[in-house]
């Protein structure tokens, strides 16, 4: 009888998380056309609903529409499993998140390291469908994607601990309940750490300035260019839904999360987090892209010796 | 090392003033028209198709001869000693809107519009007759005139 209720209630979560990932993803790709459309004096999309807010809407029905074309000499398996090994990862992440006091899917006592863990699984998608395309251009974008995730993981994760340690716990929700007096940000130590936890999870992310993986004046559009149709849109739905995770987690780590007076936690928690998402997309729409040699001399000579010292800083703070 | 510090804050610097820059713009009406619904009025000197005042036209022949494509006709007959236009084909499919009829034109009877919607379903649409007072009615009420 447990069991029976227990599936019953993991699938209504479930739906509600799926429901909220599809919601989500729309609106963050009708929101980034706006922006970019404001910030280059143009309207963007205005034509399908109020002002094109159903314009995601069309796009989806007309992505589902499209043919799906293999490659003749694609490496069927692999190329056929990326879409999904891409999209699961950021789906995954939504379980620790704390949207509320008690709206949580499970908090996790190793919340964090859950969270490390999963963004690292995402390259091996990306890099699936840059190898299963069977394409030069597909294959360099995932090459070039494996190597900027794994030097970026260093000062992400760097930058995450000292969250951590200064919580004294992993749990999402005990970081968000240490920030009652004082958010992190407010810390000038946890200030520099969450920059530096921005910085490489935009490249985490693939997103421009650090978009060498799918540049597309170079690569066309790097691991997804032979994909098409659905398979297409679930990698954009992988994007977006990890560009909403890395802002939640932000969020979460360094703004005091679901806290915050009279509004409920839940829309405290989305206004941060959709908050942090805009500066993301204004940043995208600002700065040029970098040189493969300058993304990773950026993250080994810059990035990572500031996590350190500000890991040692903060070490010495807390045992002070 | 105090090169390298300097370097940093510029970089620094120029990334907040980028910033600025796009944030100023975010907020700034569009310059862009939301084209079918809403257009630009032209400017006098455009040169949209070629458009004609018959009564004004003394029947000269100069743009016939002027014309670098050869995409104007024109026939005419005598009545008493004095030319009447009979017809005024203009062929849209060769004409390079050089606006060169226009300026040769003594009478100013031949002038450009400004209709630019020029596409049509049906070649033969092309062949306009100038002489028809109808001729753009398909194509400008679409157009500003």
């Amino acid at each position: 009888m447990l069991s029976i209720l227990t599936i019953i209630w993991a699938l209504i979560v479930g739906i509600i998380v799926l429901g909220f990932i599809a919601a989500s993803a729309m609106f963050l790709i009708w929101w980034e056309r706006k922006v970019s459309a404001h910030i280059q004096s143009r309207y963007g999309p205005m034509r399908v609903g109020w002002h094109g807010v159903l314009q995601s809407v069309a796009d989806a029905v007309k992505l589902l529409l499209k043919e799906n074309i293999i490659p003749a000499e694609a490496d069927k398996l692999v190329w056929w499993l990326a879409p999904f090994i891409a999209v699961v990862p950021p789906v995954m992440a939504f379980v620790v998140l704390p949207f509320g006091k008690n709206l949580i899917v499970k908090d996790l006592n190793v919340g964090v390291l859950y969270l490390m863990a999963l963004s690292s699984v995402s390259v091996i998608g990306i890099f699936m469908a840059g190898w299963g395309s069977n394409n030069k251009y597909s294959l360099i974008g995932g090459m070039r994607s494996a190597a900027q995730i794994i030097s970026y993981e260093l000062p992400l994760i760097l930058s995450m601990i000292i969250v951590a340690m200064q919580a004294g716990s992993l749990s999402m929700q005990k970081i968000v309940l240490a920030q009652a007096g004082c958010w992190n940000i407010f810390h000038p130590n946890l200030a520099i750490a969450f920059f530096v936890y921005l910085t490489s999870a935009t490249a985490e992310i693939n997103r421009v300035p650090f978009d060498i993986p799918e540049a597309e004046s170079e690569l066309v559009a790097g691991f997804h260019t032979e994909y098409s149709g659905m398979k297409f849109a679930m990698f954009f739905i992988g994007e977006y839904t990890n560009l909403f995770i890395i802002s939640a987690i932000a969020a979460t780590l360094f703004f005091g999360g679901w806290q915050g007076p009279v509004l409920p936690g839940v829309v405290w928690f989305l206004i941060k987090s959709y908050g942090i998402v805009f500066v993301l997309m204004w940043v995208r729409w600002t700065f040029p892209r970098l040189r493969v040699d300058q993304l990773m001399g950026f993250a080994w000579k810059v990035l990572t010796p500031i996590s350190f010292f500000n890991l040692a800083l903060t070490g010495w703070l807390l045992i002070k | 090392m105090i090169k390298y510090s300097k370097n940093f804050v510029i970089g620094i610097w120029s990334l907040i003033k980028g910033l600025a820059v796009t944030m100023k713009y975010c907020f700034r009406p569009a310059v862009t028209v939301q084209y079918p619904t809403e257009k630009r009025p032209m400017s006098d000197c455009y040169r949209g198709l070629v458009g004609l005042h018959r009564e004004k036209c003394i029947v000269c022949y100069q743009c016939v001869k002027m014309c670098p494509t050869a995409c104007l006709a024109i026939t005419h007959k005598l009545e008493d000693k004095k030319k009447i236009l009979e017809t005024f084909k203009y062929n849209m499919e060769l004409c390079c809107f050089c606006g060169l009829c226009e300026q040769v034109c003594p009478a100013d009877a031949i002038v450009m519009t400004k209709i630019y919607e020029i596409s049509v379903y049906d070649r033969k649409k092309l062949d306009i007759n100038l002489l028809d007072d109808k001729k753009y009615d398909e194509w400008t009420h679409t157009t500003i005139k």
